[in-house]
């Protein structure tokens, strides 16, 4: 139960809402217990009427009656506020609590994304945010309310017999410690449950996003399986938690029913004795009811909050993770343009695809030894290069050899260490992230577009620009051509990840995005590999001039793109095996010049 | 549609009973269970009425008088009662909902199967997020239906008329007079209840457009850090988010409404009980035992047992109206569940069993001609022909249409203007998962699923087994580049395959449609992000494995397709030039062009 302390925050800001919501249910729950009161009231003055004027009883009871409509009444008001108070403030609560899960989702890195699946984060701030509000509301209320509820029935009963109420109360502690355990059950099956529905949510995800590939594969059944061990699972654990549920809530009535039992059994007598009277012994018993019926709830009151608590923890989770790739506490300001880049000893590793995932159990390493991660593989090796303002570096080398890797470091994607790379002599850690990555353009090998309107992904990284300058740099892009083929030009509604574009009009549309920006340093990562030869000859002809006046890093496999660069670097395996112009490489005979006789030998062929 | 359209005319046609009874559909396989939890249900509801009757039996006949004869046993009653009742409690709560999890499982399984036949079509208008809030969040709703007892609701109502049975046989003016609530109670149900179909609606609607917006920002975050777009996705969030707080208000505020008038009317109803009863009791105390008839007069017992088992009539009844709440969301839920399953954007299969031409390899295009949208035809009059164990390349611009062909060779969207034929047979007349296992695709767009290397080669064929997955992946060269993971083929692979280079996983889409050895290969763009080296390697190998195969290259890179037995050249999805690369060199168009241009020639 310690993760509800997470919650502190937010109660902080709702307090005022909580403490008057606390208040409302204090009188409501007062107001309520007033009837059993009233209704004791008109017992006695009926069982001891025959000693009485009938006209005075009749009168006695019928304020009583009055009484208790008048309570019912002032109640009802009461429980509506407290209700608007308490539900609402989840309500406000919850809608915060996304916010600033969101918040959180906008500044985990990308590397985040890339070892977690898209259902797992998202059953995070679909589904268990929806249990954190079960807690704030309905199981603050519940709970508010039995504990308000108690304290009042167990002084009304003191009042009328402390004998009664010790009897009343001794099968107390027996069922805390048996509804202890089981809670405990029920808080273990929830944790499972929810993490099965995050990885069912992964799956059906998984499913509808690879339709075309399982359709055109027929993998229909074979996906059908997945899915369904997935879903079977699920009903699976599941159930452990109905089961744990369905002994909990008897258990809370078996509470009530000792109760009742024990003072009938006892008070019964008592009332014979003359010792209390019948009205205050059946009141007694609407008391005992009326703990009792709150404590019918009380299970599912319970794994609510168990729920909840889960739910919580698992958003903590969320929160928690390392956002390791940070704005510098004091960024050095960039100022002019950005300097030469400098890359030296630029080591990367990549780290096995099963550690740093949500929900899994980390190994902790033992004390004092270094944790050695077995699935590790370095990716990038000792590679050092330097590219000044305004000239060309390409990368280019065999499938895997890292050169997506080297855009992601310079495009400040994936997190590097200290001393690897700079601008102008500033280390890439002191400057600012935001500041940095608005000033370089990046097309990445893998398109993504959003469903928004062509324009509006197009204006993806300068959202004020002008329709003109889009349009430009539509045209520049060479996407001019295929407006027409779309119903409404730029401002065709795309479908999720631009499924109505051609594979070339993606890749155009995320070339014209950088077109529309003016970046100091452009890293264009195969981007030309989706169109014909004619279009990305137009392309590079665009390129040139934009080219000129900035730093530009192009990694490709046609090799007939790069002929002008300033400089080429070859690699192979993540290290960095040849380097010079084309002609110097040409010369030395090496990989580079097999490569290239490879492509001009196919063409002439 | 937008969501909100699509609800307003849902709402037109207003169906709960539908929704209801195709849930029962559902349910139905499973009514043992439902049966027996509905028996257990009436045996403790027989147990919860006798207990107070037992309580009043206790006053009239032991404390009141004062003869406390006999009372013991009487408490041994009803220690034997609650025990009854606790215990059947447990199983009966556990039966229903196992048979709702049952059901649910049902249904979240034909959910699935169903959506796993839609078209294309549909999954181009759908976002993924939204679809998976289907399978998932909405889903969750109508498991609440069971968790929080409202099956039971038949159980409370067998309850509520025993109850009034009861009453009236004890006294039945007192019975009227306490019922007189009831109209109120009704009345008041039923103001609200339209209000908070329409509020829950709204909500749905709301959660389901944020579910849409999440996913979408998820799977595209490392574009929104780099273009720098935080603030503008938390702008765009913002809204979303409060919309469904408003309207989780909305539906709160009403519910909220409802279960105060339900315990307002309760109280009410005592405090009648109370002053009228209470005067019938003044009265009967009064008069001779003996002047009264069966069904009136009243004891101080009688009385208690009246306020006892109103406020246990009232318990259910405003137990009813938050249930009504989540019913209501439950029904929404369901029926947004049952129309994604009422969805009919299916490519139609062939009806009549057309007897199928054995394999042979031979596609045939004739006029052809289709549009996505009602736009602008994507292909136009298109025809050719492909002999058995040719190979054939399709080039042209970009947006030229020619995955366009491979989608509609596939029947991944249904062609209405000329046909298509494949071993002389119109590909309509086949079952759609008989012609994708004829042809094998490699699609431009590379998806890879969780799992290893191999998996994503074995995809699940019981014929393929891991060696063989090796050894096709061996052939094509690919251990060269996959020896360098630690773990080899069994590197597990991230979702989408976000942990391997572009390259990379092209190479995995390609071994894994090769090693269903498909009658004809389509490959689109499939080495696009290959280097040359491996690239050759890998055609090497694939014209041995290939050989005496029909296939279709997509390509733009010519350098790979110049072997092929004949070239298309697409314009504007029209079919601009044909024929060998010799041939169109010497024709000297749009080929000739594209390939000058590869700027390699020229060296
Ligand atoms: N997030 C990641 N986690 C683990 N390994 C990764 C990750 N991203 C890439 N890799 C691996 O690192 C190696 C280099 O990948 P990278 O994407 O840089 O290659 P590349 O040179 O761009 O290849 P291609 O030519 O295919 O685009 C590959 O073997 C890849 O499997
Ligand atoms: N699902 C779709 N809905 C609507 N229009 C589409 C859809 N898919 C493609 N189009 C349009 O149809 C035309 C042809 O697209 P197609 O994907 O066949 O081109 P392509 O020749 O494969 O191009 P590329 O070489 O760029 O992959 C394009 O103008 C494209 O915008
Ligand atoms: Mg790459
Ligand atoms: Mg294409």
């Amino acid at each position: 139960m310690r993760v509800l302390r997470h919650l502190g925050p937010y109660l902080k800001r709702y307090r005022w809402t909580y403490i008057l919501g606390a208040i409302a249910i204090v009188l409501h729950v007062f107001l309520k217990v007033l009837i059993p009161h009233f209704l004791g009231v008109t017992i006695d003055e009926l069982s001891e009427s025959e000693q009485k004027d009938p006209d005075a009883v009749r009168s006695a009871i019928a304020w009583s009656a009055f009484s208790i409509v008048a309570a019912a009444v002032l109640g009802a008001t009461i429980r509506t506020w407290s209700r608007l108070l308490v539900l609402g403030g989840s309500r406000r609560v919850v809608h915060d609590l996304r916010r600033d899960v969101f918040d959180r989702l906008l500044k985990l890195p990308p590397s985040f994304y890339v070892r977690n699946r898209t259902g797992e984060v998202m059953s995070r701030v679909v589904n268990d945010v929806r249990n954190v509000q079960g807690l704030m509301g309905p199981v603050y209320m519940y709970l508010a309310e039995t504990a308000v509820m108690y304290a009042i029935c167990v002084s009304m009963i003191a009042s009328i017999s402390p004998y009664l109420l010790l009897l009343g109360v001794a099968p107390f502690p027996l069922f805390i410690v048996a509804a202890r355990r089981m809670a405990g059950k029920i808080q273990q099956g929830s944790k499972d449950a929810q993490e099965e529905l995050a990885q069912l949510s992964s799956k059906v995800d998984e499913s509808l996003s690879g339709h075309m590939v399982i359709q055109t594969l027929t993998l229909e059944e074979y996906d059908f399986e997945r899915f369904r061990e997935r879903a079977e699972e699920y009903r699976r654990k599941n159930l452990y938690v109905s089961q744990a549920r369905a002994s909990l809530a008897p258990l809370m009535l078996g509470l009530s029913a000792v109760s009742t039992i024990v003072i009938l059994w006892v008070g019964g007598p008592m009332v014979v004795r003359g010792e209390i009277s019948l009205g205050s012994f059946l009141a007694l018993t609407f008391y005992l009811a009326m703990m009792a019926a709150p404590t019918g709830v009380l299970g599912f009151v319970i794994s609510s909050l168990q729920r909840g608590a889960v739910s919580l923890g698992r958003l903590r989770e969320l929160t928690e993770t390392e956002v390791t790739l940070t704005e510098p506490d004091s960024p050095i300001a960039i100022e002019g343009r950005l300097g030469e880049l400098r890359v030296e000893g630029l080591t990367v590793t990549y780290g096995s695809p099963e550690l740093g995932v949500l929900g899994a159990d980390e190994a902790d390493p033992a004390e004092g030894e270094e944790f050695v991660d077995p699935g590790s593989r370095v990716v990038l090796d000792n590679l050092s290069f330097a590219l000044k303002p305004g000239d060309t570096l390409a990368v280019v080398g065999q499938t895997g050899s890292g050169k997506t890797t080297l855009m992601r470091i310079l495009a400040r994607e994936l997190e590097v260490e200290r001393g690897q790379v700079s601008f102008g002599g500033v280390d890439v850690c002191d400057l600012g992230l935001f500041d940095l990555r608005g000033r370089i353009g990046y097309v990445p090998q893998e398109t993504f577009l959003f469903s928004k309107t062509l324009a509006d992904n197009v204006a993806l990284g300068n959202p004020g620009a002008s329709r003109e300058e889009i349009q430009l740099a539509i045209e520049s892009a060479r996407l001019g051509k295929d407006l027409d083929q779309l119903p409404n030009g730029v401002d065709t509604l795309l479908g999720e990840r631009g499924v109505n574009l051609s594979g070339g009009q993606r890749q155009r549309t995320a070339l014209a995005r950088v077109m529309l920006l003016d970046p100091d340093l452009m890293l264009l990562d195969d981007t030309l590999s989706a169109v014909d030869s004619h279009t990305a000859e137009e392309i590079l002809d665009e390129l040139e001039p934009m080219m000129a006046g900035r730093s530009t890093v192009i990694a490709t496999h046609r090799l007939s793109t790069i002929r002008h660069a300033n400089h080429i670097l070859v690699l192979e395996g993540g290290k960095l095996v040849e380097e010079g112009t084309h002609t110097s490489l040409l010369k030395a005979n090496g990989t580079y010049a097999r490569l290239w006789r490879r492509q001009s030998e196919g063409d002439s062929a | 549609m937008t969501p909100e359209a699509q609800y307003a005319k849902l709402r037109q046609s207003g169906h709960d009973r539908r929704v209801a009874s195709r849930l029962w559909s559902f349910m139905r396989p499973h009514r043992r269970l439902i049966t027996t939890g509905l028996l257990l249900l009436l045996v403790t509801s027989a147990c919860r009425l006798i207990a107070p009757f037992l309580v009043k039996i206790a006053i009239d006949d032991h404390i009141e008088p004062g003869n406390l004869d006999g009372f013991p046993r009487l408490m041994m009653l009803f220690v034997a009662v609650s025990a009854a009742e606790l215990l059947l409690r447990k199983l009966q709560m556990y039966t229903v909902d196992k048979a709702g999890q049952n059901a649910l499982f049902d249904l979240r399984v034909a959910l699935f199967s169903h959506m796993q036949k839609l078209s294309m079509r549909f999954f181009d208008r759908n976002k993924t997020g939204v679809l998976v809030g289907r399978v998932t969040t909405d889903i969750e709703a109508l498991q609440e239906l069971f968790s929080s007892g409202v099956v039971t609701i038949l159980g409370d109502a067998v309850f509520l008329v025993s109850t009034l049975v009861i009453l009236f046989w004890q006294n039945w003016q007192l019975t009227l007079v306490s019922l007189v609530i009831v109209p109120f109670l009704l009345l008041t149900t039923s103001l609200i209840r339209k209000r908070v179909r329409s509020a829950y609606e709204a909500m749905r609607s709301r959660i389901s457009q944020m579910n849409g917006f999440l996913h979408e920002n998820v799977t595209g975050m490392a574009l929104i850090q780099i273009f720098r777009r935080e603030e503008l996705a938390r702008s765009e969030f913002q809204p979303i988010n409060d919309a469904v707080e408003e309207s989780q208000l909305g539906a709160m505020k009403l519910e909220t409404i409802l279960s105060a008038a339900v315990e307002l009317l309760g109280s009410l109803t005592t405090a009648l009980i109370l002053w009228y009863g209470g005067g019938v009791v003044l009265e009967t105390l009064g008069a001779d035992a003996s002047e009264l008839g069966v069904g009136s007069g009243l004891t101080i017992g009688a009385l208690f047992l009246f306020v006892d088992y109103m406020g246990k009539f009232f318990r259910p009844l405003s137990d009813l109206s938050q249930k009504y709440t989540v019913l209501q969301n439950a029904l929404t839920a369901g029926d947004r569940v049952f129309r994604l399953m009422d969805e009919t954007d299916l490519v139609p299969e062939p009806s009549g069993d057309a007897v199928l031409p054995p394999t042979r390899g031979e596609i045939e295009f004739r006029d052809v001609t289709f549009r996505y949208d009602d736009g602008e035809a994507a292909l136009s009059n298109m025809s050719w022909r492909l002999e058995r164990g040719q190979s054939l390349a399709i080039v042209g611009d970009t947006g030229a249409g020619k995955t366009t062909v491979l989608k509609l060779l596939t029947r991944l969207y249904h062609l209405e203007e000329g046909g298509i034929l494949l071993d002389g047979l119109d590909i309509r007349e086949y079952p759609s998962r008989e012609l994708r296992r004829r042809v094998g695709v490699v699609l431009q767009d590379v998806f890879l699923f969780n799992g290893t290397i191999l998996e994503n080669i074995r995809l699940g064929h019981p014929e393929i087994t891991n060696e063989r997955a090796a050894e096709i992946a061996d052939r094509l060269h690919l251990g060269e580049l996959f020896n360098r993971f630690p773990l080899g083929y069994n590197q597990l692979v991230t979702e989408r395959g976000k942990n391997l280079s572009s390259g990379e996983k092209q190479l995995i889409s390609f071994a894994r449609v090769l090693a269903t050895e498909p009658e004809i290969l389509v490959m689109d763009e499939a080495t696009s992000n290959v280097d040359t080296h491996t690239e050759a390697l890998l055609q090497e190998a694939m014209r041995a494995l290939m050989e005496d195969r029909t296939s279709i290259i997509i390509a733009h890179r010519l350098s790979t397709i110049q072997n092929v037995d004949r070239i298309l050249v697409l314009r504007k999805g029209e079919l601009a030039e044909e024929g060998t690369h010799e041939e169109l060199m010497a024709q000297g168009g749009i080929y000739r062009r594209l390939f000058d241009l590869q700027g390699l020639t020229a060296v």
